[in-house]
């Protein structure tokens, strides 16, 4: 068997990370989808199930993609499971590029995660778990690909300023700072997997 | 664990308690068919000897085990009883069937009808059809053996 530790591509925020591990905690308990992580080339990640809906399930990611990249494999994933497209044993490959079988079930599952990362549909015990539920103003901006861009590297500046200033001190509770670390967190998801804001297009990717 | 399997475990000294009974072939007389189809053209020292080095040791058949259950004289056999046993039987005859140019669906019929009479028809009847539907969307060689060990693991549990 492959082995279970958890490679971590490359430096992330500790609130991509944490949110990460909390929806992974959750697939385990919530969905018994135990996740692993290993060196796939060909396709982002699969899901494999038993036979029954609430049977064990194992997730296997590529160990190469990105925490935000992560956190919309389990949402997308989470919706296959509502949508049992899993059950009786139907293994959900995710490509890397757009789906060339099963293009109906992962365009159902799309607008399924969708709903459940705004938090306006779906599993809400997951919802509740998730940084962009109700954001309506950051939905609404993030729509945009520049206005994306923007706002991600303005977030990302303000972090790095963060950081170099000491600033943690006086504002790490701050609800400021809270507000901000969540729009970095969304924002980054939603750049990597932009279909969240929109019908995938070729020019958004 | 009914009489007949108590037999069996006091028959196979020295098997694991825990994993003997885990495994019975559910249709005797289907797998041997689908054995000596698979095996065609060759003696049961050679069969035994070709699936201990597909298996890369792990299928340790002896020629009498495989010589009950090609008659179908059995319905317990230590060397595959376990899950992952199995499954190995299932693909190494299945290999077996493509050295000997047999017909590819009488490879996938026969090596079906092995794995079914081993783990029971309807599973066997949906890792069948998951096999066929995602093997075409894994290209990587690496990515398919780390798809094969986590099906192992979700659909045949030990």
């Amino acid at each position: 068997m492959a082995t279970d530790l958890i490679p971590m591509p490359r430096a992330e925020s500790n609130t991509l990370r944490a949110q990460e591990e909390s929806l992974r905690a959750y697939l385990a308990e919530r969905l018994s989808i135990r996740t692993r992580f290993a060196p796939l080339s060909d396709v982002r990640a699969f899901l494999v199930s038993a036979a029954r809906p609430d049977g064990p399930k194992g997730l296997v990611v590529d160990a190469s993609t990105s925490v935000a990249e992560r956190i919309y494999l389990y949402v997308h994933l989470a919706a296959h499971v509502a949508l049992r497209h899993n059950v009786p044993v139907m293994t959900v490959v995710e490509p890397r590029g757009e789906p060339t079988t099963d293009a109906p079930i992962h365009r159902d599952a799309e607008e399924l995660a969708r709903a459940m990362w705004w938090g306006v549909g779906g599993d809400s015990h997951l919802g509740e778990l998730l940084p962009s539920r109700r954001s309506r103003v950051l939905r609404a901006v993030l729509a945009s690909r520049v206005a994306r861009g923007v706002l991600r590297t303005a977030l990302v500046a303000m972090r790095h300023a963060y950081y170099r200033l000491h600033m943690g001190g006086a504002l790490a509770e701050s609800r400021l700072t809270a507000t901000l670390r969540r729009a970095l967190c969304v924002t980054a998801v939603v750049c990597v997997a932009p279909q969240l804001v929109g019908r995938r297009t070729t020019s958004s990717r | 664990m009914s009489a007949g399997r108590r037999r069996t475990c006091e028959t196979t000294p020295g098997a694991r308690p825990d994993t003997v009974t885990l495994v019975r072939i559910q249709d005797t007389a289907r797998v041997s068919q689908a054995i000596q189809t698979l095996g065609v053209g060759r003696s049961l020292d050679e069969l035994v000897d070709r699936l201990y080095v597909l298996s890369e040791g792990s299928l340790e058949l002896d020629r009498a085990t495989l010589h009950r259950i090609a008659r179908g004289k059995t319905r317990v056999a230590r060397a595959i009883d376990t899950p992952e046993a199995c499954i190995r039987l299932y693909f190494a005859l299945m290999i077996l069937g493509s050295e000997q140019d047999l017909p590819l669906e009488t490879i996938v019929r026969e090596g079906r009808a092995v794995l079914a009479g081993l783990v029971g028809d309807p599973l066997a009847t949906l890792i069948v059809g998951d096999l066929e539907r995602t093997l075409p969307k894994l290209t990587d060689l690496r990515t398919l053996r780390e798809y094969l060990e986590e099906a192992l693991r979700i659909w045949l549990p030990i």
